[in-house]
């Protein structure tokens, strides 16, 4: 047991604090699923109420019946998909050598792509407008991916690498030894012991790509626009439509908290690996 | 895979005699070299091709004064764009927003997180559900967190004041402009980007937590220490190195927000949360000026990229983290 850990009555108060700070956590999420439900007259009222009076799906109706929404929600998941598996193509590998053979290129590979994870988006984000011109990827779901790809791939490589970093070295050297080549070491041996690491570091791509906006909003107009573009146009678009808003979030929201809920150990274990080895 | 993994195990002794007794030791290692090199070639072409290529182009255009539409013409003007920078009003009041913003979230972040971290360990395994509800604020998109906020801060009809308002906090319901009043806007943007990842700081934190040596705490009981003084003196200094990662990646985040704050005050009320990447991108596409865009973003890259690399060599070097 945790010496940290309390004992006693002590126990009661903490418990109550623990309860309140996850209430005051969790409103504000509540709040906007409670709204999505309520008429649209009903969301912008003042004063505000907690519950809708009236429960209803009008405002995802409206939501997901508007110009544009399927499309956009289309192109997240689709963005998203190819972005994570560019980023998986390319960090498996490269994090496998880095952290299987640690020659001094590794090294400094795996520096450098830490230095890129801090590079300002914006940086990157517009003279990315001219390449995706002259590749004649503008407004594609496939070039969105690409640059999609510059944030998760430094995060999927660090990943990776702490992943395989606990797979010891004998196990690809014995593989070798019983007449695999270097490749088939890594593919038919060390890949399907680090199977959970490769689940969460694409849950990370996933996600990467599917909350991300700036590159989005630089990237594309009509034809690959992505969700939150999308609910960041709703107010100019169509007026202040917070009903139709709080709703299409939620859609885009919930399955992603589902999924995290389900998948929340290795989630956790993604999350901490890196900072805590130091 | 069991088969395969046990088989490999059991030939694994064998493994550094066989290696030991090959005569070309130095080809299997020029071999090894050669495919290490291979592996990581995709990714680094990659990398030069869609980072390290658009960012030359980002510095090389902040020496130019370039027309905003496409294909005319383009003027090398040396420093110049580096001179308006530094001498608008604009560029170094959105760094100082920058800066403040930055320390505002990774601050409340810090002290919000910790807090959390320490009740959680304090409750042992039980919380473990509770550790997992805390965290779903982490999948959200900042977009959504930014609008959603926006909604509950709204003056006249947000429910946070609404609230505080019943519960007799305030005089009225429209008694703080979080979102309008300039003197106040730059902190209330920052709400969103707090609830989003301060569960990171918490998980981080928490796992760190877990890592102290339980003696130690012990003995500092046994000595009469109470639970603020063995915090100070025990509990922060041995989680100094994670604490200085974890802050590190948020203040990196931070300093890069963008999106949060387009939502929720596309930079006004008077331009009070006009950060770096907002006055940028606003430079570039409304005012159509991107060569004094690529100079101040330029000027922002470097800043960034010194923090950042002081940051590893002094935290991420091995053994740094005592004194």
């Amino acid at each position: 047991m945790n010496p940290l850990e309390t004992r006693g009555p002590a126990r009661i108060l903490l418990w109550t604090a623990l309860a309140l700070a996850l209430l005051l956590y969790g409103f504000p999420f509540l709040h906007l699923l409670l709204t999505s439900f309520k008429t649209p007259l009903e969301a912008i009222a003042v004063p505000p109420n907690v519950l809708p009076s009236v429960w209803t799906l009008e405002n995802y109706v409206s939501a997901l019946t508007r110009q544009g929404v399927d499309a956009a929600l289309i192109n997240s998941v689709v963005t998203a998909l190819i972005s994570t598996a560019l980023s998986l193509v390319f960090a498996v590998p490269a994090a496998y050598a880095i952290t299987r053979f640690r020659t001094p290129s590794g090294r400094v590979f795996i520096l450098a792509a830490l230095v890129t994870r801090m590079v300002p988006t914006i940086a990157v984000g517009a003279p990315l407008v001219e390449v995706m011109r002259n590749l004649g990827l503008t407004d594609t779901s496939f070039g969105l991916a690409l640059a999609h790809t510059t944030i998760s791939l430094p995060l999927s490589i660090w990943l990776m690498a702490s992943f395989f970093e606990a797979v010891p070295d004998e196990l690809s050297e014995a593989a070798q030894v019983d007449g695999c080549s270097r490749l088939q070491a890594m593919t038919r041996v060390v890949l399907p012991v680090v199977s959970g690491g490769l689940a969460v570091t694409a849950i990370f791509a996933f996600l990467a790509s599917w909350n991300e906006f700036l590159f989005s909003l630089l990237l594309t107009s009509v034809r690959a626009q992505t969700t939150p573009v999308v609910i960041a146009n709703f107010q100019s678009q169509f007026g202040l439509d917070w009903g139709g808003m709080t709703a299409l979030a939620a859609v885009y929201s919930v399955p992603v908290i589902i999924l995290t809920l389900f998948l929340q150990r290795h989630i956790v274990a993604g999350l901490t690996m890196g900072a805590v080895k130091g | 895979m069991p088969a395969t993994s046990s088989t490999a195990a059991g030939a694994a002794s064998a493994a550094p005699a066989a290696a030991g007794k090959a005569p070309g030791i130095g080809r299997r290692e020029r071999g090894d070299r050669r495919f290490a090199l291979l592996l990581m070639l995709p990714a680094a072409l990659f990398l030069a091709a869609f980072v390290l290529w658009p960012l030359a182009r980002f510095v090389y255009d902040s020496f130019f004064e370039i027309s905003p539409f496409a294909g005319s013409a383009r003027t090398f003007v040396g420093f110049d764009n580096y001179v308006a920078a530094f001498t608008s009003e604009a560029f170094t009041s959105a760094s100082v927003r920058t800066l403040v913003y930055t320390l505002f979230v990774v601050a409340m972040e810090f002290v919000l997180g910790l807090a959390v971290a320490l009740l959680f360990t304090a409750l042992g395994r039980r919380s473990t559900v509770f550790r997992t509800l805390f965290m779903y604020p982490l999948m959200i998109a900042p977009v959504v967190a930014g609008l959603l906020w926006r909604f509950l801060l709204i003056d006249n009809f947000g429910i946070v004041n609404e609230l505080l308002f019943r519960a007799g906090l305030l005089a009225s319901p429209d008694q703080i402009q979080w979102l309008s009043n300039p003197n106040l806007a730059l902190f209330s943007v920052a709400i969103p980007d707090i609830w989003l990842t301060t569960s990171f700081i918490t998980l981080v934190l928490f796992a760190g937590l877990q890592n102290i040596p339980g003696e130690v705490i012990e003995a500092a009981r046994i000595d009469g220490a109470r639970y603020p003084r063995i915090l100070l003196s025990i509990i922060i200094p041995l989680l100094r190195p994670v604490i200085a990662v974890a802050l590190i990646v948020r203040g990196i985040d931070a300093a890069r927000a963008f999106d949060v704050i387009l939502i929720q005050t596309d930079g006004g009320p008077q331009g009070s949360t006009t950060t770096l990447t907002l006055l940028i991108y606003r430079t570039m596409t409304r005012f159509g000026e991107p060569g004094l865009a690529s100079a101040m973003g330029t000027v922002y890259l470097l800043a960034m990229l010194a923090v950042s690399i002081v940051a590893i060599l002094l935290i991420w070097r091995p053994g740094a983290g005592e004194r």
